[in-house]
């Protein structure tokens, strides 16, 4: 297992390096002058090239990458020239909010997902079955940010059940409960598409692992439905269950950029956002990279996942 | 009453007690009476006053910092701020400003001349040792400062290389707030004054998490005296639509910049109060004048006759705006042509007008537009419907949508040259201002590329006047003149508008579009 | 290999059924047909969009704004420049549906080649491709599309290069893994052999294999592609104004929430509607064309084989008397296997006695019925499709089809026990071994966890793994096959069983193996005293080990009797040809004679004797009706009218 570690942790380096090249090279390309967006409107054409060339724009892009890289390694992002922070220090005051409603997200998603597939499944052509199907449909047919909208405007607004956006309370905030009435709506939604996904797949790996030979053997020896569903198939369900997840993962990431738009979620996503927007490139550079590697890490937890629930995987 | 009607009854009684207190509603933990909580349309970029270049982030400052300058209420008139008094020579290239004394930072330290210094300097002389903690885009406003000179600990005196008449507006401005920065507080942080501040306003910073809260609490010991309410909390809210509905649950008490179509579902509530206020703001279309079909009056003139202003001032923006006539905005009493009538919408007018240029077949054009940006109102929906009234006179218009930053960086200095309109707007302190930079011959945004001698003097002559009625005389004539020769489609000149809860007495927007809280209290 | 699989002949149908149209098929699918006709209607509306006599979608009244649906005039109201709804819907719609048709064509088209590239070139080739879509997969998804759109600049062909970019590895990713188990096959060594060039290689060979899985790719994305680019335009990155499209529609109306509902519903619901149409026929094609679905969908199997009501089963059948004493008496059993309207007879009415002690085999090909006999015991038949029509299965003259689910599990792995037939698939490959055999004990002695460990050691230890101690801590994947039939084995003695139903326990092993797992079983069932029944197509294994044998073909005992006799004196032509197979038993003639011909195919049995087209001594007799199993000589019985013949 420890070598095991060791061998997925080595193959990701040269991925996070191709990583970080695909960052520059894509953020380089934003059109739109940075130095013009720290000069606003009306900055004169001198004014920009002066401040191009502090903010070492005017050098090569190579040059530019091997600076930003060794910067990189030695733990700075480079300092944001709208913000006027170093941008290592915006990203960890985002990072907490992303994770905590992108992890609520997959949670929801995760839990809700399985099971319902799992019910689905077990019950399949009833009438829990097709209704979860239809849902499930619906899940994937759904534009999130149009259910956010709808979300908002009816338990927010029309209802006032939840707040409407924001992570806490602007008084006597910051509390448990007060952080999750927040968290609901936009997990709720975040959480939709993917979980869709993951009861659709669910659905259909238990339905494929219950078709498998070793469960017939579960069941001659006389072990009871409860005992051959969730001890013997749903763990090789998992099996191809776990990397979807995964991949869930990237998707709730990446749909997070609307959703915390949507409900003013004070996350990476909105700071990307509005960091493309002022064309603070440093910023962008380091937050695509930091959700990036973020997303790796997780890809290799699942990668990990996987293997300590499947022994053939372990050996291999 | 039998024992039956009684139980009905009561059953009745707690149905309705039921329906009246409704559903669960969310609430949010009430706010406290002394603390205003504000619906702001984007993250603060900076604290420090020199340093900002957004009309957001100095809405904000205005309330940290004060300037040797105020303005009054309501209007663009100046009043004293810091300084006690001030005299500008005859020559109108002397400022010097009596400080008022005992003036304490909120970091305690005192304000007094040498730190007005240190503040101009900083920003006006590259040698100086906190020049770095720049830049400093919007310094040029204050005009061609030569140099600052303490008379003594409480007097000061600034230097122009010209006479530069908009001075004293600039002062009173978010700009002038510059001149209000603690010293010590730029020794102590550096680079990160930038993220701490430190000024000598009603209001002081407390703290700063971002994407969701910057708080400001009462300077108890404001020279004005403290103000009413003991904090602040400017909350970013940058999507319009997430704004109303935080208004509307109660997650803010004053939202800054409400939709033109959420205006009315505030209006007719009792339990909100609806502001508006017209300030220096023009938005236009930039013809390039350089190429065809614009180098020729008559198509300039029948852009203007071809879009129905009116309507899109009603419809569009409800009542947000009124039409514009020319450069200058209403919002400057003093120095606004009153008798000047905007261009009638004429289809006819302009179908002849442009037939008359060589176009009788209409013409097709291409029209920047920009997404969202500072002043730009609903810029995709106003090009979409300036489009629709312009095919309606046969300019066909292809629309091309670029992000703000993007759109600067294609039209300045100047459109290219197959594009012949573009969407602008301008907000400014001071008549002088718009017109220098973007009608004098090569301004710095003069991006339609116009020229015109006529234009140039009455701009030069306009800035070195420092009469003031003379000077309104010279923008009089130069919106006569402007508005003949037409550089630009004159669409609409903005009136900033605000909701808040009732709860929220004594709030005003102001015409500079900064948000002044020192007065404001919350019953 | 899975006794799950439907028999051959049924299998041999599902493939002349895959000739069918696919479209026929796919409307036999009520969901794929109502995704396809939604996606119809919305396809023939938006293609007629310039014949509706609809205002021009770009067409602004600004004194019409907003008006509410059922305006007169705009059927759907106007949006917030007075332009009409409808119309922009129609043409939006269409703008939408081939952006997403587009794209996902594209990303199909380059993500395929990457991945058979990368599949047949192998090497650097594909190192480097790989890598590169590795590097692409660790972006989060829309992430990188919105990284893309940012820099390429906001617009609708821009939105469509980043989805069709982000999109491209996993069709590579897929096509590659696809490809790959293609290119190891043997007809594409013989292809290169052959001399062809690579490129027909490709072409010819190659793409054919992984065509299926890139349609259903394909029909599964364009639903994600068209949300995906409305996602980009919401953010206003997609199409531009006055351009109408799905997701910049809804961005218009996002603002107008509260003011004018329908601005943004109206698209939202028409994304939705269309996401619907395309998912579902998706699925549909799906279902279709992923082979391991083509049989009939994935149906879940149940916990034990349905069956007829037992007045029905019972029809026509006599008191069991003695029988109900003995551990298994199979009476008349009729089990069926119902797939799309064809019936498979698998089991057409087997009578089967067992003794204790007894070891009884059954001997017939593949498809004979003889495991879905060993099943139906226990109703561990799959169902769907299986279903026990006809006949009883007494346990001690319990009817095992009518005892209830808690009784039955208590029989199962307790008094009668399952050997199956490829320990690879059949043992759970997540579970220790060991754990596995622990498992049946606490199911039916409810000993504690250590007991139960201990005892699976113990178990080990007398089925003669060595090292029991460490191998009950071993994964299935980590044994031989030997070994593993071992565990098998131990799994089923775990509970003493009185009866233990062996199905071809050592077809997956080499002859040597074979040999020794044989001897085991004998040598315990021995110890033990419980009876077997050992299902074979070696008849030469069974008359090692069992008293008395049945022979089975297409459904049915043609012969039954003790082994000396059947061996010595085979009646039925069938048993002989069997005997012919076996070449160490027979005379010394020395070579193996195949059988000529298939067994019949199990929904269209001949009337009369099954085996008659296979038949040296057939006359036309054969079949003309039912034969019935008539005594030969003492408990030798025989399915066949020439059986008295010298």
């Amino acid at each position: 297992m420890a070598g095991l570690i060791l061998r997925r942790l080595f193959m990701v380096i040269p991925v996070l390096f191709g990583v970080s090249v695909i960052v520059f090279l894509v953020i380089s390309l934003i059109p739109g002058d940075p130095a013009r967006a720290i000069l606003g409107t009306f900055a004169t054409p001198a004014n920009v090239a002066e401040v191009t060339r502090q903010l070492g724009l005017d050098k090569p892009l190579p040059v530019q990458y091997v600076i930003w890289i060794d910067n990189l390694l030695h733990g700075d992002l480079g300092r944001s020239y709208i913000l006027h922070k170093p941008v290592i220090d915006e990203i960890m005051a985002r990072l907490f909010p992303t994770l905590l409603l992108a992890g609520a997200a997959l949670v929801l998603a995760s839990v809700f997902g399985v099971l319902l597939g799992i019910l689905a499944a077990v019950g399949q052509n009833g009438i829990g079955d097709r209704l979860i199907t239809v849902v499930a449909l619906l899940g994937i047919s759904t534009p999130s940010f149009w259910l956010g909208m709808l979300f908002i405007f009816w338990f927010g607004v029309r209802l006032a059940w939840l707040p409407v956006g924001g992570m806490t309370a602007m008084f006597g905030g910051g509390g448990v409960g007060d952080i999750l009435a927040h968290l609901i709506l936009p997990a709720t939604t975040l959480a939709a598409v993917a979980g869709a996904v993951l009861v659709r797949l669910t659905r259909g790996a238990m339905l494929e692992v219950l078709r498998q030979d070793y469960i017939r053997t579960a069941r001659a020896k006389g072990l009871s439905e409860r005992r051959v569903i969730y001890g013997h198939a749903f763990r090789n369900a998992l099996v191809a269950i776990i990397p979807v997840i995964g991949l869930q993962a990237g998707f709730v990431l990446g749909g997070a950029v609307y959703i915390e738009t949507v409900f003013q979620w004070p996350g990476l996503g909105r700071m990307l956002v509005s960091a493309i927007s002022t064309r603070d490139i440093l910023l962008v550079q380091g937050g695509v990279l930091v959700v990036a590697s973020g997303y790796v890490l997780i890809n290799l937890l699942t990668d990990l996942a996987q293997a300590v629930l499947d022994p053939r995987i372990r050996t291999e | 009453m039998s024992p039956m009607m009684l139980t009905r009854r009561s059953l009745l009684g707690s149905v309705a007690a039921v329906s009246a207190v409704g559903l669960p509603r969310f609430s949010l933990a009430q706010s406290p009476a002394d603390v205003l909580v504000i619906g702001h349309v984007a993250e603060l970029q900076t604290l420090d006053p020199a340093q900002a270049v957004t009309i957001s982030d100095f809405r904000i400052l205005i309330n940290l910092y004060d300037g040797l300058l105020h303005y009054k209420d309501g209007s663009l008139d100046v009043e004293p701020g810091l300084a006690e008094s001030y005299e500008v020579s005859p020559d109108g290239k002397t400022y010097t400003f009596k400080l008022r004394k005992g003036v304490k930072f909120h970091d305690g330290s005192e304000f007094n001349a040498d730190a007005v210094k240190f503040n101009f300097d900083r920003v006006l002389d590259s040698k100086h040792p906190y020049h770095n903690t720049g830049p400093f885009p919007f310094v040029f406003t204050l005009g061609p400062i030569e140099k600052v000179e303490v008379l003594d600990p409480h007097t000061v005196q600034l230097v122009y290389k010209e006479p530069y008449a908009p001075a004293l507006s600039m002062l009173a401005g978010a700009i002038g707030g510059l001149a209000g920065i603690s010293p010590a507080a730029v020794k102590k942080f550096g680079k990160d004054f930038s993220r701490n501040g430190g000024g000598a306003g009603p209001f002081k910073f407390v703290e700063w998490v971002s994407g969701q809260r910057f708080v400001l609490e009462a300077n108890a010991d404001y020279w004005r005296g403290p103000p009413k309410l003991k904090g602040l909390v400017f909350r970013p809210i940058v999507d319009e639509n997430a704004r109303v509905s935080e208004m509307q649950s109660g997650g803010t008490d004053i939202t800054i910049e409400v939709p033109p179509d959420n205006i009315a579902g505030f209006t007719s509530s009792p339990d909100f109060t609806y502001y508006q206020q017209p300030g220096p703001h023009l938005w236009y279309l930039v013809l390039n004048t350089k190429t065809k079909p614009f180098d020729d009056k008559r198509a300039r003139q029948a852009m203007n006759y071809a879009i129905n202003k009116g309507a899109m001032v009603t419809d569009v923006l409800k009542d947000t705006a009124t039409v514009a006539s020319s450069v200058t905005p209403p919002a400057f009493t003093w120095a606004f042509d009153s008798a000047l009538k905007p261009y009638p919408y004429d289809p006819a007018k302009a179908k002849q007008l442009l037939a008359e240029a060589g176009y009788p077949n209409g013409v097709d054009v291409t029209f920047y537009v920009t997404e969202s940006g500072s002043g730009m109102l609903s810029p995709v929906l106003m090009g979409t419907a300036i489009q629709a009234d312009l095919a309606a006179v046969g300019i066909r218009a292809k629309i091309e949508t670029y992000e703000w930053n993007t759109f600067l960086g294609k039209i300045i200095p100047a459109l290219p040259a197959d594009v012949a309109v573009a969407e602008l707007s301008f907000m400014t302190q001071d008549p002088d201002m718009h017109p220098a930079l973007a009608l004098r011959t090569g301004g710095a945004v003069n991006s339609g590329g116009y020229s015109n001698p006529k234009v140039d003097a009455l701009i030069d002559q306009g800035r070195q006047e420092t009469n003031r009625d003379k000077r309104a005389a010279i923008y009089k004539e130069l919106q006569d003149v402007v508005y003949d020769d037409a550089p630009w489609a004159f669409i609409a000149n903005w009136k900033q508008n605000a909701v808040s809860s009732a709860r929220v007495k004594g709030f005003e927007l102001h015409p500079s579009f900064t948000t002044r809280f020192y007065g404001v209290s919350k019953v | 290999m899975s006794a799950h699989a439907l028999p051959l002949a049924a299998a041999r149908a599902s493939q002349r059924w895959m000739f069918a149209p696919i479209w026929s098929r796919l409307l036999r699918n009520p969901m794929a047909a109502f995704g396809l006709g939604l996606l119809l209607v919305i396809v023939v509306i938006v293609l007629l969009a310039p014949v509706l006599h609809l205002p021009p979608p770009e067409f602004a009244q600004v004194a019409q704004r907003l008006k509410p649906p059922l305006t007169p005039g705009h059927p759907f109201g106007t949006d917030q420049v007075g332009r009409d709804i409808l119309s922009r819907l129609v043409w939006g719609t269409r703008l939408s549906l081939a952006v997403g048709v587009f794209s996902a064509l594209a990303a199909s088209l380059v993500g395929s080649t990457i991945g058979l590239l990368a599949a047949f070139r192998g090497g650097w080739v594909d190192a480097l491709l790989m890598r590169g879509i590795d590097t692409l997969m660790a972006f989060p998804y829309l992430l990188l599309a919105l990284a893309i759109v940012a820099a390429l600049g906001p617009g609708l062909f821009n939105a469509m290069l980043a989805i069709i970019v982000v999109n491209v590895p996993f069709f590579a990713r897929g096509v590659r893994g696809a490809a790959l188990s293609v290119v190891q096959a043997d007809f594409m060594s013989a292809a290169r052999l052959c001399g062809l060039s690579d490129a027909r290689i490709v072409l010819t060979e190659l793409l054919p294999n992984v065509l299926p899985g890139i349609i259903i790719g394909v029909s599964t994305t364009i639903g994600w592609m068209i949300l995906e680019t409305a996602g980009l335009s919401f953010l206003g990155l997609g199409a531009q104004p006055p351009q109408a499209d799905l997701g910049g529609m809804l961005g218009d109306g996002r603002n107008l929430l509260q003011i004018a509902p329908h601005v943004a519903t109206i698209p939202g619901l028409v994304i939705l509607l269309l996401a619907i149409g395309i998912n579902l026929l998706g699925d549909g094609l799906r279902d279709v064309l992923d082979p391991k679905l083509k049989a009939g969908g994935i149906a879940r199997t149940k916990a034990r084989t349905a069956s007829a009501p037992a007045s029905e089963r019972r029809a026509g059948l006599s008191p069991p008397g003695a029988d109900a004493r003995l551990p298994l008496a199979i009476r008349n059993l009729k089990t069926e296997f119902r797939v799309r309207g064809s019936v498979y007879v698998a089991v057409g009415g087997v009578d089967l006695k067992i003794a204790p002690g007894e070891a009884v085999g059954i001997v017939g090909e593949s498809g004979s019925g003889k495991t879905v006999t060993a099943l139906s015991i226990l109703g561990l038949v799959a169902t769907p499709p299986g279903r026990i029509v006809g006949g009883e299965i007494l346990h001690h003259g319990e009817d095992m089809v009518e005892v209830d689910l808690r009784r039955l599990q208590e029989v199962r792995g307790g008094k009668v026990a399952y050997i199956f037939q490829d320990p690879q698939t059949t043992l759970n490959p997540l579970i220790p071994v060991g754990e596995q055999v622990a498992e049946v004990i606490r199911q039916h002695q409810g000993l504690s966890r250590p007991e139960a460990r201990r005892r699976a050691v113990a178990l080990f230890e007398s089925v003669l793994i060595g090292d029991a101690i460490d191998k009950v801590r071993a994964y299935p994947h980590e044994m031989s096959g030997g070994q593993r039939q071992r565990v098998g084995i131990a799994m089923a003695l775990a509970n003493d069983p009185e009866l233990i139903v062996a199905d071809e326990p050592t077809t997956a092993l080499d002859v040597t193996t074979q040999a020794q797992v044989l001897k085991l079983l004998n040598d315990l069932r021995h110890e033990r005293g419980a009876a077997l029944m050992f299902i074979s197509h070696d008849f030469g294994v069974v008359a090692a080990l069992c008293d008395r044998v049945h022979v089975m073909y297409a459904g049915r005992v043609v012969e039954s009797g003790s082994v000396k006799d059947v061996l010595a004196h085979p009646r039925h032509p069938y048993t002989r040809r069997l005997l012919a197979c076996v070449p160490e038993l027979g005379s010394r003639r020395g070579r193996v004679a195949p059988i000529p011909g298939l067994p019949p195919s199990l929904d269209e049995l001949p009337p009369g004797c099954a085996f008659a087209p296979r038949c040296e001594l057939v006359t036309p007799a054969c079949s003309a009706g039912d034969i019935s199993l008539d005594e030969v000589g003492p408990g030798h019985f025989g399915r066949c009218i020439r059986m008295d013949e010298p």
